[in-house]
């Protein structure tokens, strides 16, 4: 089998400014692309994939340096030493690229129409007319229904699934022999990601293109790729067939990858994490199965009955509109036991999980801790229950203050709450709890912007720990994680809730995750509850439709990846 | 969790950058940023000098000659200050009043008595350092205390526009709602007007009735009323912004206070666009000023300004008298170029983005 | 739409009350007895309290307000303190010369501004594009007071290119005699500021996901500038010629006192030196309730210029 693209010796740095050193992001790396297959290429945050691949069509930014060693070897040139000329000959052409964010890479004052056709006039010299036509026939080819009319439509008038359909019709309009898709479906709902995938899977049969699918998500890549390129910090880890890779990995860092994601049919105490694979033995440990589920006996902390959020939106000349967010929620938290609360985007969870901390105002029901009803107490009565309650929000880089230090971050809810003797007592309980999280305790003295993501949720962690709550409200908390990090949160928080009977409610779009760290799982579509089980019981004969919908569309690629011994 | 460490741990050699530290390390770096912050420092040791009367006290003193030539034109003509010369010559002599005038007797007494005290009576220099005004005064001296005046004006003015406009969204951008609804009326009638038009009617009120008080005070007071809309805006942005974000709702989650949220939370995450405005908005009054006073509605006669040499010099062009224009417009496009260069740097400073 | 337009014009209504509400409490309130403020302006002593009399000071406020909302909807201001003159007469006659001025000023410096901000862009980070923006800045720093003087005495009395001062009746002879000096000084002044703001406009742009995806698809980086990036920086370029365009009517006053062009700004200038109030008044409740007008054809306009606008 030819290859369609060979990279050799890819060497990728940027200039930051004038004074520092130039970053490498890239240091050295060669794969090859074969025709007529799919290249998985995989890393987690700062490997370097997206740069890597963006550099095929030099669309990186102009600080980007690369030395004249590296060389991208397409159709007997060298990529990297081509003209602009030339180079905008071939993308879009005989290279297109799809982007993670369909959103923001459409043109928002142009037609989806006008757009497409513009890759057509460009490259294939049709007339209006006639790119008019064909924009129509790729609109249906990518699944847009109604495409006639949608032709006309603009990029905010549709669904964020429909938008990369747009996208990757303008990618395909012109028979391209190389795809390139950077993340296409990372920031999609579960259910719109594995259609789409499957569309990339059909478009590559059926237009025998190569796609170079770049992604952090490894089961993913085992439903769709063919060869696997793995990478870390600017290097490549490991590279072969798709089966070799799952079924015999050989380097450290592709097993702790195949081993941290949590699976579906077995739950370790512990999750490996890297550092099991990279130091030490090579082995994690831990693994034994650890038992999940509620029993009717169990008390119960937190119960909720009727819980309802209802939007109300300006509209028309003088009116409103009403949207409910969460319609008739109700459910128990048993003590010392984690509650899922699984669904897409739009399904209410978030709301569900903000208005229990009266962060949003609930329009009605009632939410009883300690047979008080949250809901009805003033702000004054709310202060002494804040402190049993809290909750860690998604996004890590939004959640810490960037002008207070650490130390400021933690203390201060203990001054609010009168939690210590004095000052001193105050840092030391802060000293502690840092270290309980993993921190180390200089810690104290930093700033936010110094703490990578995982290190951020350690710290708000830490912070609601200063209160010592009795429930916590895990709101997305680890999913803008890499999924190595993520292992280590969830460890985190599990070690917790073995140490102080913490009770969790864990809100999640990631199944996986859900089942592995819950006792119980709640599924919400469009706000309202559609079944409730414990979390084994769901997985494995899930009730309603909806469910089965959810389950089917995790990707089963990683399955294929052997259980670690 | 309830051990007591006996020795925790002393905060790292190194201290941990702020905010603040980091900006000024960049700012630092900046060659350009670093020659501004020092031209714009130099205006204002040298507009506190003349204020505290260290220098340019005397400005209205008329040292010169009519029109007095620079130092360096020394050579030059100056036909004014002959005609001047020549008017004063042109007086008739004396008429000798002793008939009529009981005092007549004892002038010849007070006169010799008079050249007893050393009067020195300073004779008028032909040639200024930098040339003087019709009436003499050193144009050296009046730009200096001119500057006084221009750059407190635009300080003050910033600082009071800055104050209001920062009170006022902070308000409307955190509380939304009714609060929200009136600050918005209230900014939507202002910038309604155009802005010219608007300072202009409140300097109309101010001169004809004095109640903005006298003076500089009526400038200030008339630029800041009508300028804070802008800083208004752009708070209030950042304060919805900002309250929508996850660290504050992390806040109210502990239990702060919506007073502490506003101005312990938020504020120091919004205070780099109050300053950068307030750098912004000293450019922007100081031109104010100028133009007001030329126009006359600025500072009272006996006080000197940018504005007031520029009205001067309308009329001297034509005669050839060009070094109170080039005074007063070169000493101006200086500050005003290294102030607004400071606030470029500054907003990369404070806030960097990769260009 | 209509419903939108429907709306927008009854939220007016408020910010119309506040505007003369503010006015009111200016030149009525702060501005108090006429008597005080005009003694040294006007000697007759029998037309002062004939203007008492007019403005009923001698009534209470509410008096007052009433008969300033009523002068405002059937656009009696009353006359001139200082002339006599018809408000409303002097409103009209003066506005002509203003925007004979301003309309072509407007134009040339917009359209001036765009092409240069767009070719400045293009170029970005060289020296071309640093040297224009210092240029820039500097040129901002210098007074538009020395400007004035500087090319009166200039172009008008050493080269006599253009005439230093005055105005004529027939249109065509002040369009092309005597209204170039003032245009080109006009021009030559507001592009500094426009030229940066729009360039920054355009910077954001070319930021933006957007320019990436049409770069990837093989356009030639000149048509991404003048297609993709220009159409989407038409947007804030219109927001900002939506505030810039009520300020034509008070005009460059500078320019009109300076070359004796009896335009409205030179007119307001007058007015506020002579502490005519009702002219003032007139003026400024009138451009308010434009500027709204200006205001609300601009948000319509912005539908076909940013398809993500809807009306709600």
């Amino acid at each position: 089998m030819s290859n369609i693209l060979e990279i050799r010796d890819l060497r990728i740095a940027f200039r930051l400014d004038r004074k520092s050193e130039p970053f490498e992001a890239v240091k050295g790396i060669s794969f090859d692309i074969p025709t007529n297959s799919t290249v998985a290429l995989v890393g987690e945050s700062g490997s370097g994939k997206s740069v890597s691949a963006m550099s095929i069509l030099g669309l990186l930014p102009d600080n980007a340096i690369i030395p004249a060693a590296s060389t991208i070897r397409y159709g007997g040139r060298d990529l990297l030493k081509t003209t602009m000329r030339d180079l905008q000959s071939i993308r879009g052409k005989d290279i297109s690229v799809i982007f993670q964010e369909p959103m923001t890479s459409l043109n928002p004052v142009f037609t989806v129409g006008e757009q497409i056709a513009e890759v057509l006039r460009l490259h294939m010299g049709m007339s209006p007319r006639a790119a008019a036509a064909r924009t129509v026939e790729l609109l249906t080819e990518v699944g847009i229904p109604n495409p006639a009319l949608r032709v006309n439509s603009y990029p905010h008038e549709m669904s964020g699934g429909q938008q990369q359909r747009v996208m990757i019709a303008m990618a395909i309009a012109c028979e391209p022999k190389l795809l390139i898709a950077d993340e296409p479906t990372t920031a999609l709902d579960v259910t719109i990601q594995k259609q789409i995938l499957d569309l990339i899977a059909k478009l590559q049969a059926s237009h025998h293109m190569s796609v170079l699918f770049i992604t952090h998500d490894l089961g993913v890549v085992g439903d769709i790729a063919d060869t696997v390129v793995v990478m870390q910090s600017g290097e490549i880890r490991e590279q072969g067939p798709v089966k070799e890779i799952f079924e015999d990995p050989q380097h450290p860092y592709t097993k702790a990858l195949l081993a941290c994601r949590p699976r579906l049919d077995r739950r370790p105490v512990r999750l490996p994490v890297i550092d099991d694979f990279m130091r030490g033995d090579g082995h994690p440990h831990h693994l034994e199965e650890r038992k999940r589920g509620t029993s009717p006996s169990d008390p119960v902390i937190l119960e909720v009955k009727g819980l309802n959020k209802v939007f109300s939106l300006k509209e028309g000349l003088f009116g409103k509109r009403l949207v409910p967010a969460v319609k008739d929620v109700s459910f128990s938290l048993p003590k010392g036991k984690t509650l899922g609360l699984v669904g897409e985007s739009g399904s209410g969870k978030t709301t569900v999980g903000l208005t229990l901390m009266r962060l949003h105002d609930a329009t009605s029901g009632e939410v009883l801790f300690e047979g008080k009803d949250l809901l009805r107490l003033s702000e004054r009565e709310m202060m002494a229950y804040r402190r049993r309650i809290q909750i860690i929000f998604q996004n890590p880089y939004a959640s810490l203050n960037p002008r207070m230090t650490v130390g400021q971050i933690l203390v201060e809810p203990m001054k609010i709450h009168s939690i210590g003797k004095d000052e001193r007592d105050r840092v030391d309980m802060a000293f502690q709890l840092l270290k309980r999280v993993g921190l180390s305790e200089q810690s104290f003295y930093k700033y936010p912007h110094e703490f990578s993501g995982g290190q951020r949720q350690r710290i708000a962690i830490a912070r609601c720990l200063t209160m010592k709550p009795d429930v916590l409200i895990c709101d997305e908390s680890v999913s803008a994680l890499d999924v190595s990090v993520q292992a280590q949160v969830l460890n985190l928080l599990q070690d917790l809730q073995d140490e102080y009977g913490l009770s969790y409610i864990f809100i999640s779009h990631d199944l996986a995750v859900v089942k592995y760290i819950s006792d119980r799982v709640m599924v919400m579509s469009e706000g309202a509850l559609v079944e409730m089980a414990d979390s084994d019981e769901i997985y494995r004969h899930p009730r309603e439709e909806y469910t089965r919908k959810l389950l089917s569309s995790i990707p089963k690629g990683y399955e294929l990846a052997p259980q670690p011994s | 969790m309830s051990a007591v460490l006996t020795h925790p741990p002393a905060p790292p050699a190194q201290e941990s950058p702020g905010l603040w530290t980091l900006a000024w390390r960049r700012l630092r770096q900046d060659t350009v940023g670093m020659v501004s912050l020092a031209v714009v420092a130099f205006f204002l040791a040298m507009m506190l000098a003349s204020f505290t009367g260290l220098i340019a006290k005397d400005w209205a003193r008329e040292r010169g000659v009519s029109y007095a030539n620079p130092s360096f034109l020394a050579g030059n003509e100056n036909l004014e200050a002959k005609a001047m010369a020549g008017k004063q010559a042109a007086k008739a002599p004396p008429v000798d009043l002793s008939d009529i005038d009981p005092l007549a007797p004892r002038y010849k007494e007070w006169e010799e008595r008079a050249a007893k005290i050393a009067v020195t009576e300073t004779k008028r220099a032909e040639t200024l350092p930098f040339g003087g005004d019709k009436w003499g005064r050193d144009v050296i001296l009046k730009t200096i205390k001119g500057s006084e005046v221009s750059i407190f004006v635009g300080l003050s003015g910033a600082l009071l526009a800055v104050v209001i406009g920062t009170f006022l969204g902070a308000m409307a951008g955190y509380w939304g709602g009714k609060v929200n609804d009136v600050l918005e009326w209230f900014y939507n009638v202002f910038t309604s007007i155009p802005y010219i038009l608007l300072i202009l009617a409140f300097a109309a009120v101010a001169q004809a009735t004095g109640k903005f008080g006298k003076g500089i005070l009526s400038i200030v007071l008339i630029l800041s009323l009508t300028g804070w809309t802008g800083i208004y805006r752009l708070i209030r942005a950042e304060y919805i912004k900002h309250s929508n974000r996850e660290y504050v709702k992390a806040a109210q989650a502990i239990g702060a206070t919506n007073l502490s949220r506003m101005f312990h939370h938020i504020l120091p995450n919004v205070s780099h666009v109050s300053l950068v405005q307030l750098s912004q908005y000293t450019v922007g009054f100081i031109k104010a000023e100028v133009i007001l006073s030329f126009l006359g509605f600025g500072v009272p006669v006996d006080q000197v300004s940018w504005g007031t040499m520029l009205a001067e010099a309308q009329n001297e062009l034509v005669i050839g008298k060009w070094w109170q224009l080039f005074a007063a417009g070169a000493s101006m496009a200086v500050l005003v170029t290294a102030f607004s260069l400071l606030t470029d740097s500054l907003r990369d400073a404070l806030d960097p983005k990769l260009k | 739409m209509t419903a939108y337009v429907i709306r927008r014009l009854w939220q007016m209504i408020p910010t119309i009350f506040g505007v003369i509400l503010l006015v009111f409490f200016l030149f009525n309130w702060v501005g108090g007895d006429p008597a005080m403020v005009l003694a040294g302006k006007i000697s007759n002593k029998e037309q002062i309290e004939n203007i008492r009399h007019q403005l009923g000071i001698d009534q209470s406020y509410v008096y007052q307000l009433w008969v300033f909302v009523k002068q405002v909807f059937t656009f009696d201001f009353g006359r001139s303190w200082s002339t006599n003159e018809e408000v409303s007469h002097i409103l009209l006659t003066r506005v002509g010369p203003t925007l004979t001025i301003m309309v072509p000023c407007l134009i040339i410096e917009t359209a001036l501004a765009v092409g240069l901000a767009i070719g400045v862009a293009y170029v970005r980070g060289t020296l071309t594009d640093r040297m224009t923006m210092m240029i820039c800045t500097v040129a901002m720093s210098i007074s538009f007071l020395v400007y004035i003087i500087f090319f009166q005495w200039l172009f008008g009395f050493i080269l006599g290119w253009f005439p230093v001062q005055g105005w004529s009746e027939s249109f065509w002879r002040n369009l092309f005699y005597y209204a170039p000096l003032p245009i080109m000084l006009a021009i030559f002044v507001g592009l500094a500021p426009e030229l940066r703001l729009y360039r920054s406009f355009i910077l954001d742009e070319v930021n933006q996901d957007y320019v990436r995806t049409a770069r990837a698809k093989g356009v030639a980086e000149k048509k991404v500038m003048m297609k993709h990036v220009l159409r989407n920086a038409l947007i804030p370029i219109l927001t900002n010629l939506g505030i810039l365009l009520p300020g034509i009517f008070v005009g460059s006053f500078l320019l009109e006192v300076f070359f004796s062009i009896p335009g409205l700004g030179r007119e307001i200038i007058t007015a506020v030196n002579r502490s005519d109030f009702p002219v003032i008044k007139a003026v400024t409740v009138y451009l308010a309730v434009f500027t709204m007008i200006i205001n609300l054809a601009v948000d319509v306009l912005y539908k076909v210029v940013d398809p993500r606008v809807s009306f709600k």
